[in-house]
């Protein structure tokens, strides 16, 4: 079977169809006490399948916040 | 901003309804015992195939030209020597004119070559003309006033801010603060099997052999990467050597080298050097904090404040969890990802967890220097309370008693003589859990038993929990089951991190065997003029439950099924996996003064990880994940020239770690939930070893070192500056 389509929810159907992140490949059970030990934070490095690094082929970061609609090299 | 106090809820899935029908054994006979590894012997025989051990007929080797410059652009890229260069069979180039290089060791082009001389010697024909950049090194820089912006959205990217309560009553609340600043450097990852692949193709079908913690997501990055669909690409990981989440994919040099391979006609291997590990297959990022925090009186946490900052290096984040575990309830923490031009951070065993640990850690051994208090006692006083998955007001206290924490002497080793000795301690947390994995079971006439699962094992002992699962259930030998893994042609299972594997494949596992059992009575049952209900399997029989005389050796069993396997799907389900660990770990330390070398002489380590399925495996991954903390403690640390940008220790001589006599004795008691199910154990152990050996060290010489690795240098320069200063803490 194909792999299930890459999904987190860290990204919409907004992002681009190319943003990954680890969490997208790991089949994770979140503890509902996650956030109860400490505050949010954000230790995901994401990365993009077209240059397969942490930046989009237009260099900019590759990111949740800046894969999306309004980005020249974002698609879906 | 945070509206939730610290306080842990228990429910599921933390503590989940036990299956209804495959429930974990209450009297196991395999799970939960020390069991080897099932693939140990052809391990250490050198039978095993890794991918660099795969050699295909006719099979090229591949190289990857990388940028000598931190920050550069293309002007210009010449291929042709390398091109009619002996032996090339395949060359590209990986930028075009006009792109960046963002940092050192950014992948520029490529090529293949009949032998790995060949490929050496044409990768040098390869001419790159660079318009060099200024560049940015280090998070000082990157801060300093004027630097250059050399990343389109400038050099810091703020986050958010955090908080909760009321920060200024807090404060008000405290009898004491405590004003510091910590930080912990840049870590890279040093799997012993470096990353890379070998690729071949059959027409429009890809089959590659990765070192890789996911066959089935670097498959669907193949596909992506090169537009081809899914079912044409087939990943292979049958043996692999770590990859501590840096291995998620085909990376760069997966791409490249299908590209080559496609190019050449021919299978093309393409595996990563030491000094291309270091530069561009990920690390853990630094991580930075001035911190402000209150402690009322009687020992109360009462106001934290922190800003932090680190980098990921080119375009990535650096975020970490803090405060860690510990309950302030008036708290604010606002966070900077600086950019560099170094190498970008990847996932990292417990990625966040090391660095906010030893933030926290440290900063509680200082507050509770302020109150003249035991720190263990500080720290319990200000733990949340006691659940499943928060159990460390249980386990310090038992880790301490195993440890002899009651030795331990105030701050400063007063005994005479240049070997100071310390200790000190810290807790960890982490989520683990997992679910999706399916998984095909094949019982055969002849007894014996395949079970087929697209996991991977990272070498951390995964074959060998699927053996045991599957012979527990079925309730026969480990010798009569083939475990068979690593291959996306097998049915799907996530990618290997988080500590998701074991509570993710293991009651995939559990509940197809069981389904397969259950097929197999009902094969028997007739003959046995009994109802399939009452069989159950144990000891090398299927045979009414509580008449062992009533049925069938197990071989005799299978042979019913005359001469057609017995073969059924299954998959993960509820009820025999959870989420969310605790530990607590004990360092001590010698500390030589005169030279200033530290060596860490004992580590105690009480962790739980829910049902524990190999007790032997589940103790060596503590084992490796504390060794794994004593390097980030002593060891380990990335530098780059803040002149030229680039990595001066791309290599295991200067890029240091643990040698055979820098490891502790170890002393682990694992803490069995059977009633929670299996969590995984792939992080949490690494996370606390730094900080206890930091507040060792510190317990040691009287003087606190505030950042990692405790080198002989930061010794000596924090003893004199004690001496300067006249006092201890």
């Amino acid at each position: 079977m194909d792999h299930p389509k890459p999904a987190s929810p860290l990204v919409s159907h907004a992002t681009c169809e190319h943003l990954r992140h680890k969490g997208m490949y790991v089949m994770s059970v979140v503890d509902p006490a996650e956030f109860q030990f400490y505050d949010k934070y954000d230790a995901t490095a994401y990365w993009c399948t077209k240059t397969q690094k942490p930046l989009g082929p237009d260099g900019k970061a590759a990111h949740a916040s800046a894969c999306h609609d309004g980005r020249e090299c974002c698609s879906h | 901003m945070a509206d939730t106090p610290q306080v842990p809820e228990v429910n599921a899935p933390s503590r989940p309804q036990p299956h209804e029908k495959y429930p974990w054994p209450a009297e196991p006979t395999l799970v939960g015992k020390r069991i080897q590894r099932v693939d140990g012997p052809i391990k250490v025989t050198g039978q095993a195939k890794y991918s660099y051990d795969i050699n295909r007929p006719g099979g090229l080797h591949g190289r990857i030209l990388r940028s000598p410059h931190p920050h550069a652009r293309i002007v210009a890229i010449d291929l042709s020597a390398a091109s009619k260069a002996p032996g090339v069979k395949a060359v590209m180039a990986v930028l075009q004119p006009g792109a960046k290089v963002m940092f050192q060791g950014e992948e520029v082009a490529a090529l293949a070559a009949a032998t790995e001389e060949q490929a050496d010697d044409a990768l040098r024909l390869i001419k790159v003309q660079y318009e060099v950049l200024p560049h940015i090194a280090t998070e000082a820089l990157a801060l300093r006033e004027g630097a250059p912006q050399v990343f389109k959205d400038g050099n810091i990217k703020a986050g958010d801010t955090e908080e909760a309560g009321d920060l200024e009553a807090g404060f008000k609340a405290a009898a004491h603060t405590v004003l510091a600043g910590y930080a912990t450097q840049v870590q890279t990852h040093v799997s012993l099997e470096t990353h890379g692949c070998v690729c071949e193709w059959d027409g429009d079908k890809l089959t590659s052999w990765v070192s890789t913690q996911a066959v089935h997501g670097t498959r669907e990055q193949f596909a992506k990467a090169l537009d081809i669909p899914q079912a044409n690409v087939r990943v292979i990981t049958e043996y692999m050597g770590g990859g501590f989440g840096s291995k998620f994919g085909p990376d760069a040099q997966g791409i490249i080298c299908a590209k080559l391979a496609k190019q050449a006609g021919a299978a093309v291997k393409l595996l990563l050097d030491r000094k291309d590990e270091h530069l561009a297959s990920g690390n853990r990022p630094s991580s930075a904090s001035k911190i402000k925090a209150g402690v009322s009186a009687d020992g109360m946490l009462t106001a934290f404040d922190a800003e932090t900052w680190g980098t990921g290096g080119a375009g990535a984040g650096s975020g970490f969890p803090l405060p860690y575990i510990y309950v302030f309830p008036n708290r604010r923490r606002k966070h900077r990802d600086i950019f560099t031009n170094a190498g970008p951070q990847r996932a990292m065993r417990a990625p966040g967890h090391p660095q906010g640990c030893f933030h926290t850690e440290m900063l509680m051994d200082e507050l509770a220097d302020k109150l003249r208090m035991d720190p263990l006692a500080f720290r319990i006083k200000n733990l949340p309370p006691e659940a499943p998955n928060a159990m460390w007001r249980k386990y310090f206290p038992i880790a301490a008693e195993r440890f002899g924490w009651s030795k331990r002497h105030v701050t400063g080793d007063p005994t005479p003589g240049p070997i100071k000795r310390g200790m000190g301690c810290a807790a960890n947390r982490w989520g683990g859990g997992g679910q999706g994995t399916k998984a095909h079971c094949e019982i055969n006439p002849d007894g014996s038993v395949v079970m087929r699962c697209g996991t991977q094992d990272l070498g951390v002992g995964t074959k060998t929990i699927v053996a045991i699962i599957t012979a527990e259930t079925l309730g026969i030998p480990m010798e009569l089951v083939r475990a068979e893994i690593g291959d996306s042609n097998y049915p799907f299972s996530g990618g290997s991190g988080g500590s998701t594997t074991a509570p993710g494949v293991s009651p995939a596992i559990r509940v197809t065997s069981g389904m397969a059992l259950d097929a197999l009575k009902a094969k028997v049952a007739p003959g046995l003029g009994v109802d399939a209900a009452t069989l159950v399997a144990s000891n090398g029989r299927i045979h009414v439950k509580g008449d062992p005389s009533k049925g069938l050796a197990w071989r005799d069993a299978c042979k019913q099924l005359g001469m057609e396997p017995l073969a059924v799907d299954g998959q993960w389900e509820r009820g025999l996996s959870a989420s969310g660990t605790s530990g607590v770990q004990f360092a001590e330390v010698e500390v030589d003064i005169e030279t200033g070398v530290s060596k860490v002489t004992r580590v105690t380590c009480v962790q739980d990880c829910g049902l524990i399925v190999d007790q032997l495996t589940a103790e060596s991954q503590c084992i490796g994940g504390i060794i794994g903390g004593v390097n980030y403690a002593l060891f380990e640390d990335r530098i780059l020239d803040r002149v030229t940008g680039h990595m001066v220790n791309p290599n295991m001589e200067w890029y240091r770690i643990a040698g055979p006599s820098d490891i502790p004795t170890i002393d682990i008691t694992l803490m069995n939930q059977p009633e929670r199910g299996v969590i995984g154990i792939g992080e949490p152990p690494t996370i606390s070893t730094a900080a206890a050996v930091a507040n060792a060290v510190a317990n040691a010489i009287g003087a606190r070192i505030r950042s990692i690795p405790i080198t002989p240098e930061k010794v000596i320069t924090a003893l004199a500056e004690r001496e300067k200063t006249g006092g201890t803490l």
